[in-house]
């Protein structure tokens, strides 16, 4: 997994795929950049290593919190790259 | 937070027909011009909106409380929740968690006289010792009548005309399945100046179907909060309830042609429903375990079944879980079903007045946009044409906005614009003007 072979500081996701990938999948229940709206939670701003981690649990069947059915779901098709970018994009992003 | 947005406007659509660089009207049809007018940005989950004839907006945000926006733009923090700044005053048992928090918001029809508004909100007040599991009744859900002063920008009178609406104290093992799930919240003066709430059914089993609880219930009551005296549920029911078996009705307005009330509501993975009220009816939701040729389910509720936890056909999830379930006599069938899919419709308001042409009378239903197990996310608003019997519709056309959102509110302004919130924080006035 390339999740294993990354340092904390060493991250190589690409934040504009992320971006991307955010707006496919993401978007309609986080909100944009991932501020959070209506009973969905903030996930920007976080290390990447910490969203990373979250959707790779989310991705593995874990449960973690009240919508982790939701998370579940939605994390399964998701590659590593994909959670790498994610991560990445997420780390920065920002709503107006 | 930034209130006053210097920009007039974001989008302007037409929504007629383009042909070779021209507009073109077809002949016979009033098509209006629709536009999009930002009011209010940088908000807190703002829920609902009530709007008085001369611009003044009321409007409440989920977690923090009532608030007053004045003609010339400026913003007064009235009534807030538990541990809100900046407000007038609070309240101390207001509180928010998951979906639940302040919601619906309306106004007295003599509200120029007595200055009194309604509003919705989540409550630990009532609670007693009832909501020590999420098995018992657990009353935190109530409806305030709130007095303003002359100036509009403090309270002066509280009283709490409807106490006992339940509330999900504690997580289950459900999608969304956090505390404050399915807690409805829409509130509406409608006929007569009678005053409607619209519930959910806190994911509970029992909610929809049982006479006394006052979740998955669509009530009607007077402005002290007593039963309508026209109100005709079944035998041994709530004498406040309308109509019963619903899931999670966050929408609801009367046509203005009959006044017959129309609801917009959550489905579990499929079907959301639009549906033209009966007196009494049934709205067809029993999510019951045991029941209807299902077993045990998860904390005793069914209402994601089969398979809960992973997306399937909604086709098949709505044969084996249905949102109206053909089994009850007394079944009001929906409007409307969002062609079997649950996208979140969450919000309902008739278009009144000429200048909405081709539209005029047309339900717009906002729709937050949900897109799991392959169902499009769909964040829209319809406009809805409904047959006369309020049985089906005529056709479908969405609104041309030029963007996407979670549009949690709408209402209609006395000018005849549409308000609308959305999760993100904005709240937008949408204007249609005739090219006639």
């Amino acid at each position: 997994m390339l999740a294993l072979g990354l340092s904390s500081s060493a991250t190589a996701g690409d934040a504009v795929a992320g971006d991307k990938r955010y707006h496919q999948s993401c978007h309609a229940c986080h909100g944009p950049a991932g501020k959070g709206v209506s009973s969905y939670p903030k996930i920007s701003g976080n290390p990447v290593e910490y969203t990373r981690e979250k959707l790779q649990a989310y991705r593995s069947g874990q449960k973690i919190g009240p919508n982790s059915g939701l998370m579940i779901m939605m994390a399964k098709p998701l590659t590593d790259e994909e959670i790498e970018n994610l991560s990445v994009y997420l780390k920065d992003a920002k709503y107006k | 937070m930034k209130h006053l947005i210097k920009q007039s406007l974001v989008a302007s659509v037409a929504s007629a027909l383009v042909i070779g660089g021209s507009v073109a009207v077809a002949a016979g049809m009033d098509v209006p011009v629709i536009k999009v007018t930002p009011v209010l940005e940088g908000l807190d989950k703002p829920w609902d909106m009530n709007v008085r004839p001369d611009g003044t907006m009321f409007f409440t945000e989920k977690c923090k409380g009532l608030s007053m926006r004045s003609p010339d733009g400026k913003v007064t923090n009235i009534y807030g929740m538990k541990g809100s700044s900046g407000y007038s005053s609070s309240g101390s048992d207001l509180f928010c968690e998951g979906q639940a928090g302040m919601m619906g918001v309306a106004a007295d029809r003599n509200f120029d006289k007595n200055r009194r508004l309604y509003v919705a909100s989540t409550s630990n007040k009532y609670h007693g010792s009832g909501c020590k599991t999420n098995f018992e009744r657990c009353d935190g859900n109530i409806v305030m009548r709130l007095t303003l002063s002359a100036d509009l920008k403090s309270v002066t009178d509280r009283t709490d005309i409807v106490k006992d609406i339940q509330y999900k104290p504690f997580e289950s093992n459900q999608p969304f399945g956090g505390p404050g799930a399915h807690n409805g919240g829409r509130v509406r003066i409608g006929p007569g100046g009678y005053l409607w709430v619209a519930g959910g059914d806190r994911h509970r089993g029992v909610c929809p179907q049982s006479p006394e609880l006052l979740c998955g219930k669509v009530l009607r009551v007077d402005t002290d909060g007593n039963a309508h005296p026209d109100n005709n549920p079944p035998a041994g029911f709530d004498k406040r309830i309308y109509t019963y078996g619903h899931r999670n009705v966050q929408g609801i307005d009367f046509r203005p042609s009959d006044g017959k009330a129309f609801t917009a509501e959550h489905g579990p993975w499929h079907s959301d429903e639009i549906t033209a009220l009966v007196n009494g009816g049934n709205a067809g939701w029993d999510p019951q375990q045991n029941t209807a040729g299902r077993g045990a389910c998860p904390d005793q509720y069914c209402g994601y079944e089969p398979e809960q936890m992973d997306g399937m056909d909604p086709a098949v999830r709505a044969s084996y879980m249905p949102m109206s379930d053909t089994r009850f006599a007394d079944l009001m069938p929906p409007t409307w079903n969002n062609n079997g899919w649950s996208q979140g419709t969450s919000s309902a308001a008739f278009l009144k007045g000429s200048n909405w042409g081709i539209y005029e009378g047309r339900l717009a239903t906002g729709v937050l946009g949900i897109g799991f197990g392959g169902t499009p996310i769909g964040q829209r608003i319809d406009m809805l044409s409904i047959t006369p019997d309020g049985l089906a519709i005529n056709a479908i056309t969405r609104m041309p906005l030029g963007f996407s959102k979670r549009f949690r509110g709408v209402v209609l302004a006395p000018d005849s614009s549409l308000y609308v919130a959305v999760d993100e924080g904005e709240i937008y006035r949408v204007t249609a003007t005739p090219q006639k």
